[in-house]
């Protein structure tokens, strides 16, 4: 048997569309008649929705760049022979793209200018199988895809790569949901699961910049940045600072949008390389929160609940019923 | 032209088939109405709402729009302001005496957050909920 080393054989994620529509309708299903956990607004779906059909469309548009630099180089300069039919390379790349992953993860939130392509994908407050095809529109742009390269570079086939970065992405699709709360122990010491990636789209202090696999977790436990679900905190979902509409373009574009305002307003080198790649929420003066002070904030809080039960201030509401 | 045409038509196919499918899903998710409950808001629940995102901040004031969907308070010199979207809840804080003199425009209250990501939170408000409440119109010294 041979395989096109260049040109994948088949696109995994186009061929997982029905199956993505079917799982969606069955999850809204069963939530409706009460036989699973799931919850859906429907202008929030929409959202969700509109952002992978537009991730498709850019992905088509201007796809193509990426695709071909890692053409060139595995063309060009590819170091080992790596052959597409052994089974060895398959298990190589299988654990070798994963931990890519969990590195383009990482970057993704922890520095401003990836996070800025990546933050759509977290910006629901609902955790369903659609918020899962909440897909970036400007990753392309902001180069994350460099990263695979070294791989393309050791000489795994770029047809290769691409099939196991839609069976990653396919693979993450289905842990987007709150039907199934937890699997087997050996399967959640591993794998990614339902459990795991709430985990990451939670917005509640002690969940944030945690659980980045993609189908391993163990690199998060090996990384130092796993957490568990805890039963006693169920996830809120969303980004620190939730959308103020379900505008599409916003979701898209809304961090883009807020670094150009930024740097407009930059006063120095430091402050336009803090604001593109800094952490989230860095600013010159240290006012605004990034995830790690509102961890030391929340680490603050339960430290002082635990040694002293405070007292409520004397409020007095004002209100026009 | 016949080649592009191979690879145009099955794309075209593709985003149009999928545009029909994403028409049906949010169809089947409205039709299904498993959105989360929320009730109108009071002031507890806005205090509570806002000590998720402000759990550092205690309101001594508490104004609740005319439709019971949005909500201002007072903390210090910040103004933090809550409304809902959809089933969920979005929260922003702005000065206070920014948000006395925000403009009401065809019965709502436009506070401007400047943020790009939530530029404008409207709060409808009425003449039995006057905005700013009684005995606050004074910006603070
Ligand atoms: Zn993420
Ligand atoms: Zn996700």
């Amino acid at each position: 048997m041979t395989l096109d080393p260049i040109h994948p054989a088949f696109s995994v994620v186009t061929l997982a569309i029905p199956l993505f529509v079917v799982t969606i309708i069955l999850e809204i299903v069963l939530g409706r008649f009460g036989k699973a956990k799931a919850t859906y607004e429907f202008r929030d779906t929409a959202t969700s929705l509109m952002m992978g059909l537009g991730s498709n469309i850019v992905g088509a548009l201007i796809g193509g760049f990426a695709a071909a630099t890692a053409i060139y180089v595995y063309i060009h300069y590819h170091l080992l022979e790596i052959p597409m039919t052994a089974w060895w390379a398959w298990v190589a790349v299988f654990f070798l793209e994963d931990m890519t992953y969990y590195w383009f993860h990482r970057f993704s939130h922890e520095r401003r200018f990836w996070w800025a392509a990546h933050v759509n994908h977290h910006s629901s407050q609902h955790y369903n199988l659609a918020t899962a095809l909440r897909q970036t529109w400007t990753g392309e742009v902001a180069g994350t895809w460099l990263l695979w390269l070294p791989l393309t570079l050791i000489g795994f086939p770029p047809a290769m790569l691409a099939i196991q970065k839609g069976i990653s992405l396919v693979y993450q699709y289905w842990i987007h949901t709150e039907a199934i709360r937890k699997l087997p122990r050996w399967f959640e010491a591993f794998f990614n699961t339902p459990s795991h990636h709430r985990v990451h789209h939670a917005r509640n202090p002690r969940y944030l910049d945690a659980n980045y696999a993609g189908i391993l977790i163990i690199w998060d436990r090996m990384f130092g940045t796993f957490v568990a679900e805890n039963e006693a905190e169920p996830p809120r979902y969303g980004i620190v600072k939730n959308l103020g509409d379900f505008n599409v373009l916003r979701v898209a574009f809304h961090e883009w949008m807020g670094i150009a305002k930024d740097l407009a307003g930059s006063r120095s080198i430091r402050e336009v390389f803090g604001y593109l790649f800094g952490p989230p929420g860095w600013s010159p003066d240290g006012s605004r929160d990034t995830s790690h002070t509102l961890k030391a904030k929340w680490l603050a809080r339960e430290a002082a609940q635990t040694a002293v039960k405070p007292t409520e201030p004397e409020t007095v509401p004002l209100v026009a019923e | 032209m016949k080649g592009v045409d191979t690879v145009i038509n099955p794309l075209l196919l593709q985003f149009g088939g999928s545009a029909v499918a994403v028409a049906l899903m949010v169809g089947i998710a409205a039709w299904a109405r498993i959105s989360r409950p929320v009730a109108p808001l009071d002031p507890t629940t806005a205090r509570t709402l806002l000590a998720i995102d402000y759990p550092d901040l205690v309101p001594d004031v508490v104004w609740i729009s005319a439709d019971t969907r949005g909500a201002i308070a007072r903390a210090g010199k910040d103004a933090l302001v809550l409304y809902r979207l959809g089933d969920s809840w979005v929260t922003r804080h702005m000065p206070w005496d920014k948000a006395l003199k925000a403009p009401i425009r065809s019965g709502h209250i436009r506070l401007k957050l400047a943020d790009p990501s939530a530029p404008m939170a409207r709060l409808a408000v009425s003449g039995i909920n006057p905005w700013p409440p009684e005995g606050l119109k004074e910006p603070q010294g």
